[in-house]
This record gives C-alpha cells, sequence and structure tokens, in this order.
C-alpha cells in the first residue's frame, strides 16, 4: 500500500509543481511581479513534492487505524489543510526590496491546492480501492 | 574708469567669498534607504526626494528639505501595508507625504545632528537627527538613525502590538549637482 501511496505522492508532487512553475510564469507575464527570488522554480517543485510524500504517508497510516473509513478522513485532512495552509502566504513577509507584496497571495494561493489537485486526479490510477470493497 | 575699478573689486571679493560660505547642493542618487523598524512592524519607505544643501566645513549654512511619500511604503506584506496606509495608521490619502526641514545642523562628536520639524499624519514636532557624512568616489553618503513615538504622529492606537518607539535607520546616497 505505501508503495502505491508514494508513487502517486511523488508524481503528484511532481506534476503538481510542474503546474505551480507554469502558472508562476504565467502569473509573472500578466501581473508583472517577480517573486522567483522567494518561490523559485526548485523551491515550488521541492514543497509540491513534499506535500505529496506526507499525504502519501498520511494517506497509508489513515487507511491502517481507520481501514475503510481511512480514505475519506484523509480526503477530508488533505482539502482542510490544504485550505488552512493559505494562512501561510497570506502572513508571509517578503524582502523589502520586493515590488507590489499585495499580488504574493495571489501567485501562492492557487499553488497551494495543486498537490490535493493532482492526487485526487490521479489517485484511481495508482490506487483503485485503499481498502478492499466487500 | 578707476572710479569703478575698486568698488567693482571688492564687490568681486565679496561675492566671490560669499560663495565660498554657500554650502554644497548634493543630489540624491538611487539605492537610498528609509527604513524603519521595531518589535513587530518593520519595513522602508521606497520614495524619498528633496533638497540637501550641505558643507561639512559649514554646517550652520546647511539645510535639509525632504519629503518621503507615505504611500510608498513597504512592510513586505500586502495586508500589512494596506494597513499602514489606512487612516489608523499613515492616513495617506489624506497626508501623503512625511516632511522633515530641517532648522539648525551643527557639528556633534565625529558626526553632525540636525533638528528640524518633523510633520507625520498632520502633526508637526521638532526632531533631532544625529547624523554622519562619508565622502565616497561618487560622491558622499549621509546615514543616521533616531527614534520617534508613533503616539506623538497619533500614527496607529496607542498600545497594542506595534511599539510606540519606532527606530529610523536612513541612508542615502548622494551625488554633487
Amino acid at each position: 500500500m505505501f508503495k502505491k501511496a508514494l508513487s502517486l505522492g511523488i508524481v503528484s508532487g511532481f506534476l503538481a509543481g510542474m503546474a505551480g512553475i507554469i502558472y508562476a510564469h504565467l502569473y509573472y507575464s500578466i501581473n508583472e511581479a517577480d517573486f522567483s527570488k522567494v518561490a523559485s522554480s526548485i523551491r515550488v517543485i521541492m514543497s509540491s513534492l513534499a506535500g505529496g510524500v506526507l499525504a502519501a504517508i498520511g494517506f497509508t497510516l489513515l487507511n491502517k487505524w481507520l481501514k475503510r473509513n481511512g480514505e475519506i478522513v484523509f480526503n477530508l485532512l488533505f482539502s482542510i489543510l490544504s485550505f488552512a495552509s493559505l494562512l501561510m502566504p497570506i502572513a508571509f513577509k517578503l524582502p523589502t526590496s520586493l515590488e507590489t507584496p499585495e499580488l504574493f497571495p495571489g501567485m501562492v494561493i492557487p499553488m497551494h491546492f495543486f498537490p490535493a489537485l493532482a492526487w485526487f486526479t490521479l489517485k484511481p490510477l495508482f490506487i483503485r480501492h485503499a481498502y478492499p470493497v466487500a | 574708469m578707476n572710479k569703478y575699478f575698486y568698488p567693482a573689486l571688492a564687490a568681486l571679493v565679496l561675492l566671490g567669498s560669499a560663495y565660498t560660505f554657500v554650502a554644497t547642493s548634493w543630489q540624491i542618487a538611487d539605492g537610498y534607504s528609509i527604513g524603519f523598524s521595531s518589535n513587530d512592524a518593520g519595513g522602508v519607505f521606497k520614495t524619498f526626494k528633496g533638497v540637501l544643501v550641505f558643507d561639512e566645513q559649514n554646517p550652520a549654512a546647511s539645510k535639509f528639505d525632504v519629503t518621503i511619500d507615505a504611500a510608498s511604503i513597504n512592510t513586505g506584506n500586502g495586508l500589512q501595508n494596506k494597513h499602514a496606509k489606512s487612516d489608523e495608521w499613515f492616513d495617506v490619502a489624506k497626508y501623503p507625504v512625511i516632511h522633515y526641514t530641517s532648522s539648525r545642523i551643527v557639528k556633534a562628536g565625529s558626526g553632525y545632528q540636525v533638528t528640524g520639524d518633523l510633520e507625520i499624519h498632520g502633526v508637526k514636532k521638532p526632531v533631532t537627527i544625529p547624523f554622519t557624512f562619508q565622502k565616497t568616489a561618487k560622491g558622499a553618503v549621509f546615514t543616521g538613525s533616531f527614534t520617534v513615538n508613533r503616539s506623538d504622529f497619533h500614527v496607529g492606537k496607542p498600545g497594542g502590538d506595534v511599539a510606540e518607539q519606532i527606530k529610523i535607520d536612513i541612508s542615502v546616497p548622494v551625488t554633487k549637482q
């Protein structure tokens, strides 16, 4: 189970990171707000990968402890934690050399949902049923 | 000819000597920094302009008249910036600039001291700023540091999370005009 979940976590994390980079480039070109000093491509990829791996660990543990309800609780938790993590970019203090810090949350907030989005999208390809259906 | 020569010479000498007492005008160069900090809040003002007339040998003939664009405040956080510009803090819609005009500049130890009126949020108070003046290859740099009590200027509510005493750090590179 953990092997499949980890594969899903890594693949979905990587794809979420790629989506984040594409979104960041789009955001830069539309708003002319360059935050690459604090949200570099490598940081976006690595944090998305970390999100995917943490999701894999959480998914495995919850399915082990809660059996049939594990996936339901995991999905809820993943969504809630993604939503709660929005506080981080809102409260984040950028270096004062960067202009227009008010545009920073607009760039980073959508990225916080990419790992969950990628996980939920790709999950059926990796794990059909976390707990065998009777 | 002789009648006018000596008076003209005297006038020329007087003018020439007066010119030597006129302090040098300095133009504010890029790379200046107007920072503020306290236990909680901190940031910079991005836009600063004004007239800096200063002569190391004759500080008494020197004069500063500078303004800071209050709306150029940058704390590094969008929400904090919005809050700082609001009527509770700097009220930039009503008081768009922070203004400082010197009234007296004197030598103080290894540096100098400027006394003048600082106007923030529509409140004018006398403030003394110690500063140094260091010549560089391109011109010179004024550096100063002082503390203001934000409640003296009715900036923000008294008490609260942000300390009353706000430290201001100034570094202004200048070139000769």
